[in-house]
């Protein structure tokens, strides 16, 4: 916006809104003062947990975060968040796989191919189950569709146990799995990612996308070839969000997810897991002072790692929106 | 290209720019309704004869392969080879978005019906006192936990509305420097896991060695909703074209009447949006109420003083009871929050689209 070195134009001024009256001094005063509250906020809230896991980190080591036992009985306690760390990525990480295709799927269905009226009927619906609390979905992902997805884990086990070690299981007990927990999980973040990839869809240039069906190109190569490097970079975005809101998710996967501190790598349908967040809910009631400290610790790693994870979110769906002024 | 060139094959009107072929019309339901058919008559046929069919095993081997097959055929036929490829799309895309769609009206219904069980006069209006997981549903209720979710909900509104505005302003009127910090610290906060936002509280409780109330509960939601506020509303004030800010200033307005008279009107109905999805976003929220509330049987009107059931405080201890009839009222809890939540969403949706 400087200037340009040509003499006889003026350099452009830079135009600034300034507080000049007394007014306008205090109007912009709150509005600053809200706008660094929400850092004060993020600070405090990192703070006041810092000091109160302090103690944890400090007796636990590093082994915190890797070690698999959580005794507050034993002496010395011994609190290590190993399983549960592994165990929130492996749900998120579930959940996103199965919600990713679906979401976009719906996406797609909504912005290109169904009747007006037919799509703005799913926005609104898909809007809707956006804001269905987390208690909801599970007391549903309890109480009705557990036994639904028991059936299919069952079937996995029927049908692919031959694959070695990913689909173990004894028993006829399918309950509890990180399988049925990912399943419940892709449900809440499914409408979050269709949001996102919806408006990113909309806002595409529809002339690229009519001379590309202009040049004889099909339904399936125009979604290939310029709707999807097009949107790329959103739908990962929202793949992002998704995935912070999965390992943020507490309640829904405290019913439906069997708490268990033994890592459990990958045998998706055995019923063995557990999630940070989960953990603290359901360890919170009868903790004394030191487990207290352990669980703050926890919730201070899962704190850290949505951080990164909705920084990555919002950097990369802001690049994917470059015609987006600031 | 010659003339003779050109008269060599004999063309047929195809009419490729009528809007409707008819055979093809009539193919395509063809190919949508013969695999059905066929899937329901392999379900039903095989049920018939004693092998004992799986819905979910006869609808991924049998009636997606047919149906792919189906399509792959009408597409060779009316688009040639790329047709095939368009109806491995369109058969896909459909049949996910089904399942979704499916899936989330299965939340729906089932709330609906279920929460519909324990639906009464006495539900909304009485209190749990002398209430046990296993008492019969005709008595006691969540008339409790509705206020203290009403009281708990306000307050954290009253105290985020205009830290979220306040926000909003700064991102969109001001032009302050720190805008991008801002902003990226407004979304990360949007990831904010709610059960950390309930520990902070909770920290904070035991550090001043304070008992849970209501208020303590309204606190833990302020970080939860401040960001949806703040987003939701930026989005709004953007809204308001730049031309009418600098058409007030240019008047000799200061800018905060410019704010106050011009863009806050225009913007209203989105700023009200804005308030109704942060409420929508916070009165289901569990995980902080669990960890900064006490459950409490009876009502409790003092949101600074003494324990104060929730609803979702109070769906959460009956469904760990795990008893038929605490389900049942944790089902009707649902109901109420869900009918809470689809209110306070039409209200956004219809404030939002007056604004035109």
């Amino acid at each position: 916006m400087s200037s340009q070195g040509e003499n006889k134009i003026p350099a452009r001024r830079l135009l600034v809104t300034k507080p000049s009256r007394q007014a306008d001094k205090v109007f912009f005063g709150l509005t600053s003062v809200a706008a660094n509250f929400s850092i004060v906020l993020i600070l405090l809230i990192l703070g006041f947990l810092l000091y109160q896991a302090w103690p944890a980190f400090q007796s636990q080591g590093f082994s915190f975060f890797a070690g698999e036992t959580w005794d507050a009985t034993a002496v010395p306690q011994i609190f290590q968040i190993g399983p549960m760390l592994w165990g929130s990525i492996l749900v998120a990480l579930l959940g996103m796989v199965i919600a990713l295709p679906l979401a976009i799927s719906l996406a797609y269905f909504i912005e290109f191919m169904a009747a007006k009226r037919f799509a703005m009927v799913a926005t609104v619906l898909v809007d809707l189950l956006a804001a269905i609390p987390s208690i909801v979905i599970g007391l549903w992902g309890f109480a009705v569709f557990g036994p639904v997805a028991q059936h299919w884990a069952s079937l996995l086990h029927d049908y692919l146990g031959w694959i070695p070690y990913v689909f173990y299981h004894e028993g006829n007990n399918y309950g509890g799995s990180p399988f049925i927990a990912g399943l419940v999980v892709s449900v809440m973040i499914v409408p979050i990612i269709t949001s996102v990839t919806r408006e990113i869809f909309s806002q595409m240039d529809r002339d690229v996308i009519n001379a590309s069906i202009a040049l004889g190109a099909g339904r399936a190569s125009t979604f290939r070839k310029v709707i999807l490097p097009t949107a790329s970079g959103g739908i990962v975005g929202g793949a992002l969000l998704g995935l912070g809101r999965a390992l943020g998710e507490t309640i829904a996967i405290f019913f439906v997810l069997n708490l268990v501190f033994h890592i459990n790598f990958f045998q998706v349908i055995n019923g063995e897991g557990g999630t940070v967040a989960s953990m603290i809910v359901s360890k919170f009631g009868e903790a004394d002072a030191p487990e207290r400290s352990a669980l703050m610790a926890s919730g201070i790693v899962l704190f850290i790692l949505t951080l990164l994870i909705a920084a990555l979110s919002s950097y990369i769906v802001k690049k994917a929106q470059p015609w987006r002024s600031n | 290209m010659t003339a003779t060139q050109l008269q060599t094959p004999v063309l047929k009107p195809t009419n490729p720019w009528a809007k409707r072929n008819r055979a093809r019309v009539r193919d395509v339901i063809i190919a949508s309704i013969v695999p059905a058919i066929l899937a329901a008559a392999i379900f039903f046929g095989g049920n018939a004869i004693g092998w004992s069919m799986d819905a979910a095993v006869v609808l991924v081997l049998g009636f997606l392969p047919l149906q792919l097959i189906s399509a792959f055929l009408v597409g060779k036929k009316y688009y040639g080879s790329h047709g095939k490829e368009d109806a491995l799309l369109i058969v896909v895309t459909i049949f996910l978005s089904t399942f979704v769609m499916v899936l989330l009206l299965s939340v729906l219904w089932s709330v609906i019906t279920a929460g519909a069980v324990a639906l009464s006069p006495q539900f909304i209006f009485q209190n749990s006192h002398y209430i046990s997981g296993t008492t019969s549903l005709e008595y006691g209720g969540a008339g409790h936990a509705i206020i203290g979710t009403v009281l708990a909900v306000a307050i954290a509104t009253i105290l985020t509305v205009p830290l979220g505005f306040g926000i909003a302003v700064y991102l969109t009127e001001t032009g302050g420097k720190s805008r991008g910090l801002i902003r990226t610290l407004v979304q990360a906060m949007s990831g904010l896991p709610s059960v950390v936002s309930g520990l902070f509280i909770y920290s904070i409780l035991v550090i001043l060695h304070v008992q849970p109330t209501g208020f303590s509960g309204s606190l833990a939601l302020l970080p939860l909703m401040l960001p949806t506020v703040a987003r939701v509303s930026e989005e709004a004030l953007r809204l308001v074209p730049v031309d009418l800010r600098n058409g007030a200033l240019a008047l000799g307005s200061p800018t905060w009447q410019a704010f106050a008279k011009v863009v806050f009107p225009a913007a209203k109905n989105g700023l009200l949006t804005a308030v109704l999805l942060g409420v929508a976003r916070i009165v289901g929220e569990t995980a902080p109420l669990v960890l900064t509330t006490q459950y409490n049987n009876d009502t409790n009107l003092n949101p600074f003083n003494g324990p104060m059931a929730m609803l979702p405080t109070f769906i959460f201890g009956f469904i760990r009871n795990m008893y038929d009839t605490s389900i049942q009222r944790g089902w009707g809890g649902c109901l109420v929050i869900m009918i809470l939540v689809g209110v306070l969403f039409v209200g956004a949706r219809v404030a939002n689209r007056k604004k035109k």
